[in-house]
């Protein structure tokens, strides 16, 4: 069966179509929440919060080829409220230790990124992240970001300038 | 490339090495489940709507057999049904039926429907109490039951959805598919309250022609050793609902043989894993039972898929319980002994008391229990009063060894282990490539 087949069987209200859809490409979106939330948990209810949306705003996606960009759409609103509500919510266990934000920073795997990446102002940070760590197309960028492609590409092409400025060293465009 | 690119990549590889985690599928399903209920109650109004529609529709048009078409669906069950009872679901197949019976107390029982092949009748019901504890409603599930021409057919298994509301129950039962002839069913069932039980009945004509379809019945009549015993896979159903495996363990003669020189055996599990296309078919069910045919078992699976091209049975092991009566003699204090029940290796590390018991430790494979063991104290026979410290070792071969504590209250100077029933599992991995035409 077709992905457009899939879709449409969603669409009707098919459970398990809907649930093939995502699970075929679960990696990926499972990839992108990870790169907003950094951990597995949160990273597992922001997917649950998707497919829920989905479920019930499906009926009202026109183009049915779409449905990769718009379901990611929604899973990256999915893990800004979650960060939100995180900002709202302090857990006291960690309370006297200063909350790691960096998971991604895994020591083990001497990944720098992360350290450079935080320096940048948050819009550049985040546009870096959804196109080198997400690996998404620019067209995508925008419309999760809800910006024009010329901003994405604005966006893309100053940040790596100013990480370039942070690293040091050579940057060829 | 410069720092920055690769800085980046490193971070994407690191990134890229990140799969989702095998519970993501359940949490999901789960999610989807729980949201079902509360979309349901959103398009209530709509579906109002569009029965007035239908109604109207009928009324203009005549067009009775569209109509019929939508009857035919079960609405309500997606939380019991799998996914290819779905399938067929939607398909408009079974047989409506939309009969109901309420009792004095008001609890009202609804078959909405029933699916027949040759394998098993699944019937679909609602069981209402509008007081909201039908959490509490027994609807007495041993007495479950379709009253043929002249037997009855029980229910083998079943499973059921309440609400949130607690009003409303939704239940898929399977039953023994009734034989060709019948044509007029009861379906009859209970409901014990206060002491007292009420029996309800209601009454329709099974129509064959909306039976879901086909079943096909490959013979197999594979057979291979475990225990010593000749076990043998003799068909395969492949119906529109479920895969059914049918095999025999031990046919009458043997059973009444074993029986009479007391070295009985008694099936535990049997391990068996159906493949189809390569891809491991959902496991529904099984049984085994011993009567005077001796004793058969059965496994159900999920319906195969549409577009088979390969299928394998997969024998992977078979656990029994055997009667052994091996006696061994114990010392306190004595060195480690081994003993060999069956061709299975038991190793007694410590014998000591503790108090006022006996303990003794024992080592043997995962899966073999001394399943009836007694000591005998100076001529006494003491059961076994508990087992204790339960400790898996597994070794670099991958072995899994089980250490434990048997204790028995008593003490004395004789000791005489007595180990009447043993079990153990037999590795089998047996496969059975089952042809395709």
């Amino acid at each position: 069966m077709e992905l457009l087949d899939y879709v449409d069987k969603a669409k009707e209200g098919d459970q398990e179509a809907l649930l093939q859809l995502i699970m075929a490409k679960r990696d990926e979106y499972y990839r992108l929440a990870y790169v907003y939330l950094k951990n597995q948990e949160d990273a597992l209810d922001a997917l649950e919060d998707m497919i829920v949306i989905i479920y019930e705003k499906l009926g009202g996606l026109k183009k049915s080829q779409s449905f990769y960009s718009w379901s990611k759409v929604i899973l990256v609103n999915c893990c800004k409220r979650i960060i939100k509500n995180r900002r709202k919510v302090v857990y006291l266990d960690v309370l006297p230790e200063i909350a790691d934000d960096g998971l991604i920073k895994n020591k083990q795997h001497g990944l720098e990124v992360e350290e450079y990446l935080q320096k940048l102002n948050p819009k550049h940070q985040e546009v870096l992240r959804l196109r080198y760590l997400a690996d998404l197309e620019y067209d995508t960028i925008a419309q999760i970001l809800k910006i024009p492609l010329g901003t994405v590409k604005s966006r893309i092409s100053l940040g790596l300038r100013k990480l370039q400025a942070l690293v040091g060293g050579e940057m060829d465009e | 490339m410069n720092k920055t690119e690769q800085m980046l990549n490193e971070g994407k590889a690191i990134l890229d090495q990140l799969q989702a985690p095998p519970e993501l599928e359940n949490r999901l399903r789960t999610a989807l489940i729980r949201t079902t209920k509360k979309r349901k109650e959103k398009v209530r109004l709509s579906v109002k709507v569009l029965i007035a529609c239908l109604v109207l529709f009928l009324v203009i048009s005549f067009n009775f057999e569209t109509l019929a078409y939508y009857g035919k669906k079960l609405a309500g069950y997606d939380q019991v049904m799998n996914g290819t009872l779905q399938q067929l679901n939607n398909l408009g197949k079974g047989q409506l039926i939309g009969k109901s019976y309420t009792f004095k107390n008001g609890v009202q029982v609804t078959l909405d429907g029933v699916m027949l092949d040759d394998t098993q009748l699944l019937a679909f019901l609602t069981v209402k109490d509008t007081r909201g504890n039908v959490d509490d409603t027994d609807i007495g599930l041993s007495s479950l039951h379709f009253k043929g021409f002249y037997r009855h057919y029980m229910a083998v298994s079943g499973q059921g959805f309440i609400n949130e509301e607690k009003n409303e129950e939704k239940w898929q039962y399977s039953f023994e598919p009734p034989h060709f002839y019948e044509k007029k069913l009861g379906f009859r069932f209970s409901l014990a309250q206060g002491g007292q039980v009420e029996e309800g009945e209601i009454v329709f004509e099974l129509d064959r022609r909306e039976a879901v379809g086909q079943t096909l019945r490959i013979a197999i009549n594979e057979v291979f050793t475990a225990h010593q015993e000749q076990i043998k896979i003799t068909n395969l159903l492949a119906s529109p609902t479920q895969t059914v495996l049918e095999g025999s363990i031990q046919g009458p003669v043997a059973l009444a043989k074993d029986y009479l020189l007391g070295e009985r055996i008694r099936p535990l599990t049997l391990e068996i894993s159906l493949l189809a296309n390569g891809e491991e078919v959902a496991e529904l069910g099984g049984g085994i039972s011993t009567n005077l045919n001796g004793i058969t078992f059965h496994k159900n699976f999920d319906a195969l898929p549409q577009n088979l091209k390969s299928l394998q049975i997969i024998i992977e092991s078979f656990s029994a319980d055997h009667d052994v009566r091996e006696n061994v003699i114990l010392e306190k204090g004595m060195a480690a002994k081994n003993i060999k029940i069956n061709g299975q290796n038991i190793r007694i590390t410590k014998v000591e008391e503790v108090g006022e018991n006996t303990q003794v430790t024992i080592t043997s494979h995962e899966g073999v229990i001394l399943s009836r063991v007694k000591l005998n104290v100076d001529g006494q026979v003491i059961n076994l009063n508990k087992t204790i410290s339960d400790d898996y070792k597994k070794t670099p071969e991958g072995r899994i060894y089980h250490t434990r504590t048997l204790v028995f209250s008593a003490k004395g100077s004789n000791l005489e282990l007595e180990i009447e029933r043993l079990t153990y599992p037999e590795r089998v991995n047996h496969v059975v490539e089952v042809p395709i035409r």
